[in-house]
């Protein structure tokens, strides 16, 4: 039995849309490649680890004999800076990263205050507050504990 | 026999012997014998950039076979390269002067490009490409400096990444991505390094063939006329000079000048080495010159608009060609662009001195 003839309007049609279909599977086909190469990279660039270092529990900075009243002295936490001062309260102690730009502040004598040395910031022994300078935050504040003359920190 | 005979000859026999083999005659022929207009005044800026980024190429390969991408050993490396090696301070200094130059004479050659109106029709992808090779230029900067993982090193760049991670939405993200972690360590050094030596060197040498092919095919920029829409006698009767010879050796003169200037610069004044780093103690970091700016500028500005103003000028700068769409050249005549631009490259130096001298 004989096909019967297919019309040319519909040949058009078959033509245009087997076309069509070609080039969406192309463009498919870039699309998922893309994504295939670059899902993995991007997946490799994202660091395992993203907590900080700081140690665990408490962590001993220091005897007291350090830091007389009056004065302040930047401490290893873990692998992260910290901060004591001796004020008229007693012992504080906060993050020495300034909220700024990540500097580590110090403390300065001459003005009884936290110092940040990279755009003068400065901050509140007592309270971690900015009393002048770009820092948008407070030093965040840690916990000291005095057990005979030592000094522990620990995450507040 | 044949061989021995033809290599053996005339500079021009060896060439005819070489290009019978590689049919590269015509290439080269395309590429050296192109025409540039009398009127053309690039000061030689881009070409030297060329020069310096070829040193640095050279003295990086050099620094890579001693230098040890690690937080324990990275300090030590670069001493041993600087006090035992053979011309070690030598490379390194120049490595460290072609760097900074290499910046400079990028950011001259974009302002003469501004000013001589020079991005307009029909240049516009090629100062889109020149601006992405500014960028990685910066990149260069930003990756290499904490390498030798002293103080100021170590300090430049924990402020430089605070600074990615303030960015808007992004910023934690890429704060993470460039460290590698949330703070600056082992981790952070393996990226810049990898990225100094490998990715940056590559999207580089992409940009910059795009950039010349772009280039040789348009031509150098008429200061004095725009650039006709459609080709007429009168733009074909323009006065031109040869590329090669006379073109190229005015820029080989300006190479060797250069050099002599970087040999003179790594001997008076060595690339430093300041204590290694130290975690507790920030000393007094500053970032390198070219940051300085927007160091400074965030001293002043709330910290969101700080690190976004640059930003945002970066990003009209790049697209500056598709907003100014006047066909005019002349300075003279485009005195609101030119006076502005001024004014901000005005402040930008202000802006760096003070943080200099800060």
């Amino acid at each position: 039995m004989e096909p019967a003839p297919v019309p040319a309007a519909d040949a058009t049609v078959t033509r245009h849309s087997r076309r069509r279909f070609l080039r969406w599977l192309g463009g498919l086909t870039v699309v998922s490649t893309i994504a295939m190469v670059t899902t993995p990279i991007l997946g490799f660039l994202v660091p395992a680890k993203s907590g900080r270092t700081a140690a665990g529990g408490k962590t001993l900075v220091g005897t007291t004999a350090d830091i007389p009243p009056g004065g302040g002295k930047v401490v290893a936490m873990g692998s992260t800076p910290a901060i004591v001062v001796n004020t008229e309260q007693g012992l504080r102690a906060y993050s020495a990263i300034c909220t700024h730009l990540g500097c580590v502040v110090a403390w300065n004598d001459l003005i009884g205050a936290i110092q940040c040395p990279c755009h003068d910031g400065r901050f509140n022994p007592a309270s971690g507050a900015v009393i002048s300078g770009p820092p948008p935050a407070p030093l965040p504040p840690l916990n000291v504990s005095v057990e005979g003359d030592q000094i522990f920190l620990s995450e507040a | 026999m044949a061989t021995e005979q033809a290599t053996g000859g005339s500079p021009r026999r060896t060439a005819r012997w070489l290009d019978d083999r590689t049919r590269l005659g015509p290439v080269l022929a395309a590429m050296l014998h192109v025409r540039i207009p009398m009127t053309a005044r690039t000061f030689y800026f881009g070409g030297i950039a060329l020069f310096l980024f070829g040193i640095q190429v050279v003295t990086g390969t050099l620094l890579a076979l001693y230098y040890k991408p690690t937080p324990e050993a990275a300090y030590e490396s670069v001493q041993f390269i600087t006090s035992d090696v053979s011309f070690g301070w030598l490379i390194r200094s120049l490595h460290h002067w072609a760097a900074n130059l290499m910046i400079l004479f990028v950011v001259l050659h974009l302002l003469r490009v501004f000013f001589q109106a020079a991005y307009k029709f029909p240049r516009e992808v090629t100062w889109v490409v020149g601006c992405g090779l500014l960028l990685l230029t910066l990149g260069f900067g930003f990756t290499g400096y904490l390498l030798p993982w002293d103080q100021r090193a170590y300090w430049a760049t924990v402020v430089g990444t605070e600074i990615a991670g303030g960015v808007p939405v992004i910023g934690d993200s890429l704060l993470l991505l460039l460290r590698g972690g949330s703070d600056v360590s082992g981790a952070t050094m393996s990226r810049f390094f990898g990225i100094h030596v490998l990715v940056l060197p590559l999207a580089l040498g992409g940009l910059l063939a795009a950039h010349l092919v772009l280039v040789h095919q348009l031509g150098l920029a008429n200061p004095k006329k725009p650039e006709p829409r459609v080709r007429t006698a009168e733009a074909d009767d323009e006065p031109l000079r040869p590329f090669f010879p006379h073109y190229i050796l005015d820029e080989v003169v300006a190479w060797y000048v250069l050099l002599a200037v970087l040999v003179v610069l790594a001997s008076l004044y060595p690339a430093g080495l300041e204590e290694p780093a130290n975690i507790l103690d920030a000393g007094h970091p500053k970032p390198e010159w070219y940051y300085l700016a927007v160091y400074e500028m965030l001293k002043f500005l709330p910290k969101d608009i700080g690190i976004l103003a640059p930003i945002v000028g970066l990003g009209v700068v790049i697209v500056w060609p598709f907003l100014d769409r006047s066909p005019e050249v002349l300075a003279r005549r485009r005195k609101v662009v030119v006076g502005g631009a001024t004014l901000i490259v005005l402040a930008l130096v202000f802006l760096t001195w003070r943080g200099y001298v800060a």
